[in-house]
């Protein structure tokens, strides 16, 4: 079992991360089509999105049976089941992989919910570290304004119901996202996260993440598919 | 105060928990599962509330994991933190609340099996003992110790090979009885080490169901009683034969000509088993 920063393959891994609001799946999503415009093999991956566990996840958050504990290890099941079957062999095989949200989406959700912050991070040690991972920063205010504009309400483990903060949904979601920021800015040079103002507009921080692919990617030109 | 082996669980309360929590470990086929339908009415008649659960049992992951076990894609850490979510989910939905309530719980497989599993599986140690951390450490585990060579006719003239208890998904090259082979030595070494490493109490299971389950009957009585344990039976077990050995001797068993010692048939203890079954019926 190969273990965080072990791994060496022909691939590259791009992972974004931020609270929700911060406008990483935007930007994925600009880099994704850039990617592929350029001729690189790409593949995406999100986060909670495996199909083996997916019942098992539905069950557990229709029912509210989740636990700190049991939230945390069906997500890492989730993520091992992508990473054996999709991120690992995407790598070996050379593709450019792009991730939205990775596991310091687990360090900063986990930590919040009161697991032990070193069990998280072993239990996690499984993973590729990523060739660079995006970290959007923005203040509460602004991605709380962003997410509860568009939007009608907040889900129960999504706003961080669970933890009991306030009975009020958005009160306590804006609670638990700021919880997970602080988490985050711990996380910065912890894992030697990769800044990214999200406040600044969106081309210009496509730019800024573009120019940064771009020398990441640079001694790998083999990664093209296409003419 | 109860312990657990390393971290604690957000929330959980390891004050005041009464009951005892009682493992009975041991390979695939070695007759776990029917010592506790025989501990369970003998511990019942005493008048102690008696919780039992096993593996798979969870609420929350159960289903999800026998699924995933029927496809054929499921990865090994993805198979082991599937089963950590389902144990996760049975120590605290149901196995403190039992502990608390103070009944007996008499768990079929602990996190002992799920660990060597991994470890088979090529699970960095170090890795699996962590994923493991919170859990509760039992009053007792009961190892029920047997040989590769007197498993394999026990399951073959039961059941018969499965799947994943050959580990056809670890050495699939090889026919049923090759992998059987391999694969549950691998096991038994692996738990060999968990007996030292987390001082199991070994039981013999070699011999005739009435008498593992005397043997059995009086740990668990210790352990009721909060006597201290005694030293403990060592029993090594031989290395294990040459392959075709092995086989010769599987393949040379004319049925009838066998001592018949290894039917977990109900035979030594019929009441107690009807009284198992009758338990089940009234659940």
């Amino acid at each position: 079992m190969k273990r965080y920063g072990e791994h060496r393959f022909p691939g590259k891994l791009f992972v974004v991360e931020g609270i929700d609001g911060s406008g990483k799946s935007t930007q994925l999503a600009l880099l994704h089509q850039w990617l592929q415009s350029e001729g690189y093999g790409v593949v995406f991956s999100e986060w909670n999105s495996s199909p083996l566990v997916r019942e098992t996840t539905k069950r557990g958050k229709k029912k509210q049976t989740l636990t700190p504990s049991t939230f945390s290890l069906i997500h890492a099941t989730d993520f091992a089941d992508r990473m054996e079957h999709n991120i690992l062999p995407l790598l070996k095989a050379g593709a450019v992989v792009l991730c939205d949200r990775y596991i310091y989406t687990a360090f900063g959700r986990d930590v919040v919910r009161g697991m032990d912050p070193q069990w998280v991070r072993e239990l996690y040690s499984f993973a590729v570290k990523p060739t660079a991972a995006f970290y959007f920063r923005v203040p509460l205010d602004v991605a709380m304004k962003r997410i509860l504009d568009g939007r009608t309400g907040v889900k129960y483990y999504e706003a961080g119901m669970d933890l009991g903060l306030s009975e009020d949904a958005e009160e306590s979601f804006g609670i638990f996202q700021g919880r997970i920021l602080d988490e985050y800015e711990k996380m910065v040079p912890e894992f030697d996260l990769t800044t990214v103002d999200a406040t600044l507009p969106i081309e210009d921080q496509q730019t800024t993440m573009r120019q940064i692919v771009k020398a990441k990617l640079a001694q790998a030109k083999r990664l093209r598919v296409a003419p | 105060m109860r312990e657990t082996y390393a971290s604690r669980l957000p929330g959980m309360n390891l004050a005041e928990l009464p009951g005892k929590l009682i493992v009975i470990e041991g390979t695939d086929g070695v007759g776990r599962s029917t010592q506790i339908r025989l501990l369970r009415p003998w511990l019942e008649q005493q008048g102690r509330a008696v919780l039992d659960t096993a593996i798979k049992r969870s609420e929350l992951a159960g289903k999800g994991i026998q699924q995933a076990k029927e496809g054929h894609t499921l990865g090994r850490l993805t198979l082991s933190l599937f089963y950590a979510t389902d144990f996760a989910d049975r120590l605290e939905h149901e196995i403190v609340p039992a502990l608390r309530a103070g009944f007996v719980v008499l768990t079929d497989r602990y996190i002992y099996s799920l660990m060597a599993r991994a470890i088979v599986r090529g699970a960095d140690p170090r890795w699996i003992r962590n994923v493991y951390g919170f859990a509760l450490k039992p009053d007792a585990t009961f190892y029920l110790r047997i040989g590769v060579d007197d498993l394999i006719p026990r399951v073959v003239f039961s059941r018969g090979f499965d799947y994943w208890e050959s580990g056809v998904d670890i050495h699939p090259s090889e026919d049923m009885y090759d992998s059987f082979r391999k694969y549950q030595s691998e096991l038994l070494a692996e738990f060999e080490r968990l007996a030292r490493e987390y001082n199991f109490e070994v039981i013999d299971a070699t011999p005739d169901v009435r008498t593992v389950f005397e043997h059995l009957r009086a740990g668990v009585a210790r352990v009721l009683s909060g006597e201290p344990r005694e030293p403990l039976f060592a029993l090594p077990i031989a290395p294990p034969e040459p392959l075709e050995a092995a086989a010769k001797k599987v393949l040379e068993m004319p049925a009838a000509a066998k001592p018949a010692p290894v039917s977990e048939e109900p035979t030594p203890a019929p009441q107690a088993l009807a009284k198992a079954a009758e338990g089940e019926a009234n659940r």
